[in-house]
């Protein structure tokens, strides 16, 4: 019997094969080629925001830092996002609305504490209009070594004026902006 | 059963590919037994019927309506990922699908009653596999071009994630009853036994990365969205297991799904054919009007909340106490806290897909009744000079819809039936639909003696190269048949 549904069961892929196959065919295809697509998607996403107002910008000393903290920072050194990550942009946009300049560093650490690198943005009193710093990594840039290896960062905002004067301007305040646009191959 | 495993591997292959359901081709091919499977009330003449086990009705389908296999794979010397970019991200759209459907009859019966010659009975039981993947365009270009660059402002519809698949088998029996010479009716009834099925089709949300109100991007999600599953966790366990018995468990399982050992449901069929004057015959059915209610082995995913983050955020002076330095591990809990993802086991109904099938058939061209028609005994539905054996040709149109997740889709079919006295008898058809404008099918039925084998083909013209085809389908199958009574 199962012989029989065998033969049956050629019978008809023969039949079929008869009907079909004189008039079917088909360009050569390679399917292999799925090796060579290549997927590299622009991720962008917002970094890390600082906003002060002028009063606690004067509680500090002059010269000396209003605000300092160091946080744990992990975005590029996970395995998953430092094996893909091939180049990319951190910017930085600063405005200053308060009577006195302002700096802030931003200290990238890795695992041990040691400093990686270093950005730091000048800005002067009111009117000083928005500050802005592309800080390219990748190919002819910053070595991207340094973001991968960055698990903290340390911030830290600087009072270069006096800690007396206050700025006509209504709500006077210093702002840190900051985002990252990074190219990554997923495959 | 190494035969029958062989067949259901073709059929979990074929299935690889992708789409429809339309039986143009067997429609109103009432010489074929199986047309009483698309329309419960053709006209039927055959005494009874019998389908070989496993091999009375094979039907594959598989298309999609944006690139083809050649599109992709042709060796024609383009960069690949150019060609995934220019005829894939740039041409498909969210409306584009990806569908495969395969049949696989194991048992059919037909026969007339002995007291009620009017009465056609049938029965049977076929499996089925229908898969259908709508393109999920924003979340491809999400993964393929990022949400950076030129995307930044750019709302991606998470909604576009819409899939449908199941595997079933069914029990049925049917009644199909001649009330006059002009009017045949038919019903059936079906227990579908699960094998398994899954569904994500009523998915909403968004995705954006634009400029921050106060950072320099913000990115926003919000999502609701789930994924529907009976039937996979078990296979997926077994799998998991790698205990030497897997091919064995699975072998089990399967069995034991398809004899209605998971979950279960109902549907039913109807159809009428009508002559309007001797010649002009309109028809109609409605298919798989049915639900499987999935309460075992059930397993689903949701996601479900909404979140808009810029990052770290400190404000002086609210924050200067704040000596909490795991800010970044934060905002990753923030936004999994806004936006949990869970997982649930709680039961759901599937709707089986519907289908509607229309024509209109006008016969002409008398030929007699040869010897041929004088031994088919098929007295039971003829009568005054209003059957088909009566003439040799047919044309009409015939309209076919199916209830899809994203909407009906619809197909148009015009048809032409000739006759070679009841041995053989081909019918060929254009049909247009979303997947092609040049679908020209042929259907052969043979009948020698008893013996009944039947093929049909659909969208011939893309055989010159079957891997450019936006949609390909084939059935065969062989049957026993008998008009009288020997």
């Amino acid at each position: 019997m199962l012989s029989a549904m065998k033969r049956l069961l050629y019978g008809v892929v023969l039949l079929v094969g008869f009907l079909c196959v004189p008039t079917s065919c088909t360009e050569e295809q390679d399917f292999s080629q799925i090796d060579d697509l290549s997927i590299t998607p622009v991720l962008a996403s917002g970094l890390f925001y600082l906003e002060s107002d002028e009063a606690t910008i004067n509680s500090g000393s002059s010269g000396g830092p209003f605000y300092t903290r160091e946080v744990i920072f992990e975005a590029f050194s996970q395995d998953y996002v430092a094996e893909r990550l091939l180049e990319g942009t951190i910017t930085y946009e600063m405005e200053n609305t308060t009577s006195k300049p302002v700096r802030v560093l931003i200290e990238f650490l890795n695992a041990g504490g040691t400093v990686l690198d270093m950005e730091v943005l000048d800005i002067s009193a009111e009117p000083s209009g928005l500050v802005t710093r592309d800080v390219f990594y990748g190919p002819g840039g910053k070595s991207l070594d340094i973001l991968v290896n960055t698990e903290r960062l340390r911030i830290s905002a600087l009072n270069l004026g006096d800690t007396s004067s206050t700025s006509p301007v209504d709500n006077p305040k210093i702002i840190l902006r900051s985002g990252a646009e990074f190219l990554f191959e997923l495959k | 059963m190494r035969i029958v495993s062989r067949i259901l591997f073709f059929v979990l292959l074929c299935n690889l590919m992708a789409t429809a359901q339309n039986k143009q081709l067997l429609y109103d091919f009432n010489e074929i037994p199986q047309s009483l499977m698309v329309n419960p009330g053709v006209k039927t003449s055959q005494k009874w019927h019998a389908g070989l086990p496993v091999l009375s009705g094979l039907a594959f389908q598989a298309a999609t309506s944006g690139v083809t296999v050649n599109d992709l794979f042709a060796n024609d010397g383009v960069d690949f990922t150019t060609k995934v970019r220019e005829r894939l991200l740039d041409v498909m759209s969210d409306k584009d699908d990806f569908s495969s459907t395969s049949q696989i009859e194991g048992i059919t019966v037909g026969f007339r009653g002995r007291n009620r010659p009017d009465t056609y009975y049938s029965f049977g039981m076929y499996g089925e596999m229908d898969i259908i993947s709508y393109w999920p365009k924003d979340l491809a270009i999400l993964a393929f071009e990022g949400n950076g660059g030129t995307n930044i402002g750019r709302s991606f519809d998470l909604g576009d994630l819409n899939l449908r698949g199941e595997m079933v088998n069914v029990f049925h029996f049917g009644i199909n009853k001649k009330i006059d010479n002009s009017l045949t009716i038919g019903g059936r009834a079906k227990i579908y036994s699960s094998i398994f099925q899954f569904q994500s089709i009523r998915n909403s949300g968004s995705f954006v990365t634009r400029p921050g109100q106060n950072n320099v991007y913000e990115s926003a999600i919000s999502a609701d969205m789930q994924l529907q599953t009976a039937g996979i966790r078990g296979f997926y366990d077994i799998a998991e297991e790698d205990t030497g018995t897997t091919q064995r468990d699975v072998t089990s399982l399967f069995t034991e799904r398809v004899l209605f050992g998971g979950n279960l449901g109902l549907g039913l069929d109807f159809g009428f054919s009508y002559n309007l004057n001797p010649q002009t015959t309109i028809t109609g059915s409605i298919l798989d009007v049915g639900f499987i209610s999935n309460t075992k082995d059930v397993w689903n995913y949701t996601l479900s909340g909404n979140t808009t983050t810029e990052g770290i955020t400190v404000f002086l002076p609210d924050d200067i106490d704040d000596v909490n330095n795991d800010l970044w591990q934060e905002l990753l809990d923030e936004i999994e806290e806004a936006l949990p993802y869970g997982e649930n086991d709680s039961g759901y109904i599937s709707w089986r897909p519907v289908k509607v099938y229309g024509s209109v058939r006008y016969d002409f061209g008398e030929g007699g009744r040869s010897s041929v028609f004088d031994n088919c005994g098929c007295g039971v539905n003829v009568g005054g000079g209003s059957n088909r054996d009566y003439y040799r040709n047919s044309v009409g149109g015939q309209l076919f819809m199916i209830k899809r997740p994203k909407g009906i889709q619809a197909a148009l079919t015009g048809f032409y039936q000739r006759r070679f006295g009841r041995v053989l008898s081909l019918k060929t058809t254009y049909t247009i639909d979303k997947y092609t404008f040049t679908n020209l099918g042929l259907g052969a039925n043979l009948q020698l003696g008893p013996v009944n084998f039947y093929v049909l083909a659909d969208n011939l013209l893309s055989y010159s190269n079957i891997a450019d085809s936006h949609y390909a389908s084939l059935q065969f199958g062989f049957n026993i048949i008998s008009w009288n009574n020997n």
